[in-house]
């Protein structure tokens, strides 16, 4: 049996120091600010190649975006040793919300590997520009398949085709739940940032680095495993795409409200011992009060 | 193919406004404890259903849904709390909040007009979907409202901190063919940014462009924990409670809990009495940066947080600092976690709102920073304004000097185990 394993992945601005730029009013500048893999995408290749190495599957690759997109495709397969890489580009998937681009990508995840079905499907746990994490799970739901979200481990029943996976489940200000769930394949897992592969036996390292150095050739010539999909070959009606098919809008932009000034703070200039360690008093007297 | 595309469309379009009605609230607990962020949600809804009945003078309700085991009881808390009506589902195989389960029996009882024999019989006949519904922004809610809203077809926005209803004149592209229409109680929902600067206001609108006329209900969102404030508890609200009798499938019950550990957030802000966070102000030379910053928590015995921006992993670090520090469960803000510690030091943080609303409860709140416009220095007690590469050594200088009256403590790991 091999797994057939298919990676949804993302071109988003490149947050890091040196790529990114904000204008000066603190918003994020597009223009000026370099794309790469996502890194939520990112460790979802690295979950999709462990899948590869431990299990044996055949990986396929895909991103909706514009043309450049390639790139973050190329990212992804360096990662990963992807067979087969799915651009879904057209003009009319352009500005789609999250239930538009679900649409497209269940679409093509039904067109990979010739057409078989998926036995397992990895996103990342949310893009870092929109920032939704709902299209990983809206792509599940159309294809019906199980999602699992904020997966942190996991491990495969092969014989009985059954998933076992760990799941980091936050409740701001209330719990932390570590939770195992099982479910048939097959499933979607949006993969928890927490997650990291382990290599631990020689075989397994043996086969990582065989596939890497194959990822390595391959990525350099991602071109002949690319495809590029518009909306008639993924035989998508252009009316349940892109902005005609997105239920929401974005309405308007505007700039949060400054916060109330809330207290009228005392300056002090940093070369100020005196002020520094009167602020010391201050801090030890609070403290210990 | 498109036959059956254009009846879809053309049905959907014979749904008129009457069709949708209340707004329901999805309640989420776990071991028969209602998460308080529920309750916070369930306030705002009734504050907006309130509003709304009075501008419309309708008689619209705020209905709470509620799945579990065991938790039929809650019931009457949530009435409490401002439901008008609760519809519960109590069932063994409802004791843990399977996506797949949950999102089928959800969709059911909004979309089931005898959902509301007893709630509102006057709308039995016509309703159709929820006019509005709301979520949790939190791991459980953020998933089943996008699988929800994929299964009832309809607009989902994620992360909402403000919510306002009114009507409105729309020119769209697409959704009115670029003509002014009038549409009625839209739910504008307002979500911040990932900077922590913007607005962004999302709307969920049904397609009167004639080409692709779809209707698009309900209107529904995923709110933030900590952006509403629950309604006073009072006992004497009185309420339909309901109960559902879930239908499973036999093959989604394969799916299978097998376990579920409660663990404690490795970063407890609660059990210090200071908190040391840092921002992008620490770009200069990020990890000597990030050390000052651990040598000065470690004198005062304080917790770190950090800026939402931070924890994009904007910043190349060895593996064992990046794996310490930029993680989600540091993030201070609206984003990540509120805190109200003794003292507060904003260190290269320069205050966007949603940071803001995470720390400016705090009793003492210090900011080192080298801009003196910045918007945290509006919050903030004393403003120490310098580079954090001068002013934090000049600090621990002069704490070193007192270091009989502060104890020193290690700071934990942030690990959880592999499966």
């Amino acid at each position: 049996l091999t797994l057939n394993i298919a990676v949804l992945v993302k071109l988003e601005p490149d947050f890091s120091e040196g790529s990114v730029s904000y204008n000066p009013d603190g918003t994020l500048n597009r223009a000026e600010t370099k794309s790469k893999l996502g890194a939520h995408s990112a460790i979802a290749s690295l979950a999709a190649f462990y899948t590869k190495v431990k299990y044996g599957g055949y990986i396929s690759v895909s991103s909706m975006g514009p043309p450049m997109a390639e790139i973050a495709l190329q990212e992804a397969q360096l990662i990963c040793d992807a067979d087969e890489l799915h651009l879904y580009s057209d003009r009319l998937f352009a500005s789609a919300d999250t239930l538009a681009t679900a649409e497209v990508l269940q679409q093509g995840i039904k067109k990979m590997n010739t057409g078989k079905e998926m036995d397992i499907v990895f996103s990342g746990h949310r893009a870092s520009d929109g920032e939704t994490g709902q299209t990983g799970p809206q792509t599940a739901w159309k294809l019906g398949f199980t999602f699992l979200g904020n997966v942190i481990d996991f491990s495969m029943d092969l014989n009985n085709k059954v998933i076992r996976a760990k799941r980091l489940v936050a409740l701001p200000g209330f719990y932390d739940i570590v939770e195992e769930i099982q479910a048939p394949l097959p499933v979607f897992i949006a993969i928890d940032p927490l997650y990291k592969p382990i290599f631990d036996t020689i075989s397994l390292r043996l086969t990582s680095s065989r596939y890497l150095k194959e990822a390595k050739e391959r990525a350099e010539n991602y071109k002949t495993y690319l495809k590029v999909l518009d909306h008639k070959k993924l035989d998508l009606d252009p009316r349940f795409v892109g902005l005609p098919g997105s239920p929401t809008i974005v309405h308007k932009v505007e700039k949060i409200p400054k916060a109330r000034t809330t207290r009228t703070a005392e300056l002090i200039e940093g070369y100020d011992r005196e002020g520094i360690k009167n602020t010391i008093t201050k801090i030890l007297q609070l403290v210990q009060k | 193919m498109i036959m059956i595309t254009m009846n879809k469309i053309e049905n959907n379009h014979r749904i008129n406004n009457e069709n949708y009605r209340h707004l329901f609230v999805i309640i989420e607990s776990i071991n028969n404890e209602l998460i308080p962020a529920s309750l916070e949600m369930l306030g705002e809804a009734r504050r907006q259903m309130d509003h709304f009945n009075l501008k419309y003078k309708s008689n619209e309700k705020v209905i709470a849904i509620h799945l579990g085991h065991g938790i039929k009881d809650l019931s009457k808390d949530l009435i409490s709390y401002g439901a008008d009506a609760v519809i519960y589902a109590d069932d063994p195989q409802l004791k843990y909040p399977i996506n797949k389960i949950y999102t089928k029996i959800i969709s059911q009882i909004v979309t089931d007009p005898l959902s509301l024999n007893e709630i509102s019989p006057e709308y039995v006949s016509i309703f159709k979907k929820p006019r509005y519904m709301f979520f949790l922004a939190d791991s459980i809610g953020r998933h089943l409202s996008s699988t929800v809203l994929a299964e009832l077809d309809s607009g989902l926005a994620s992360d909402i901190n403000k919510l306002v209803i009114s009507d409105l004149d729309i020119k769209h592209q697409h959704k009115t063919k670029g003509e002014s229409i009038p549409y009625q109680k839209v739910l504008e929902m307002y979500r911040p940014d990932f900077s922590g600067f913007l607005w962004t206001t999302i709307l969920c609108l049904d397609n009167k462009n004639p080409e692709i006329a779809k209707e698009f209900h309900p209107q529904a969102c995923s709110i933030i924990p900590g952006a509403f404030q629950p309604c006073v508890k009072d006992t004497k609200r009185t309420g339909v409670i309901s109960q559902f009798s879930p239908q499973f499938n036999e093959q989604d019950l394969k799916i299978k809990v097998l376990k579920q550990e409660l663990v404690k957030n490795p970063v407890q802000f609660e059990n210090y009495k200071i908190i040391v966070s840092f921002g992008r102000g620490i770009k200069e030379d990020p990890e000597a940066n990030i050390k000052l910053v651990e040598k000065l928590a470690k004198i005062l015995d304080a917790e770190i947080g950090i800026s939402l921006p931070i924890s994009k992993k904007i910043f190349h670090l060895s593996e064992k600092y990046d794996s310490i520090y930029i993680t989600p469960n540091r993030v201070v803000g609206t984003s990540g976690r509120k805190v109200t510690p003794v003292i507060y030091i904003a260190i290269g943080i320069s205050g966007a709102t949603q940071h803001l609303d995470g720390m400016k409860d705090s009793d003492f709140i210090i900011a080192i920073n080298p801009d003196e416009n910045s918007p945290i220095k509006d919050v903030c007690d004393v403003f120490i304004k310098g580079r954090m590469e001068d002013v934090i050594p000049a600090i621990i200088e002069e704490l070193s000097k007192r270091s009989g009256q502060l104890k020193e403590k290690e700071i934990q790991v942030n690990t959880y185990g592999k499966l």
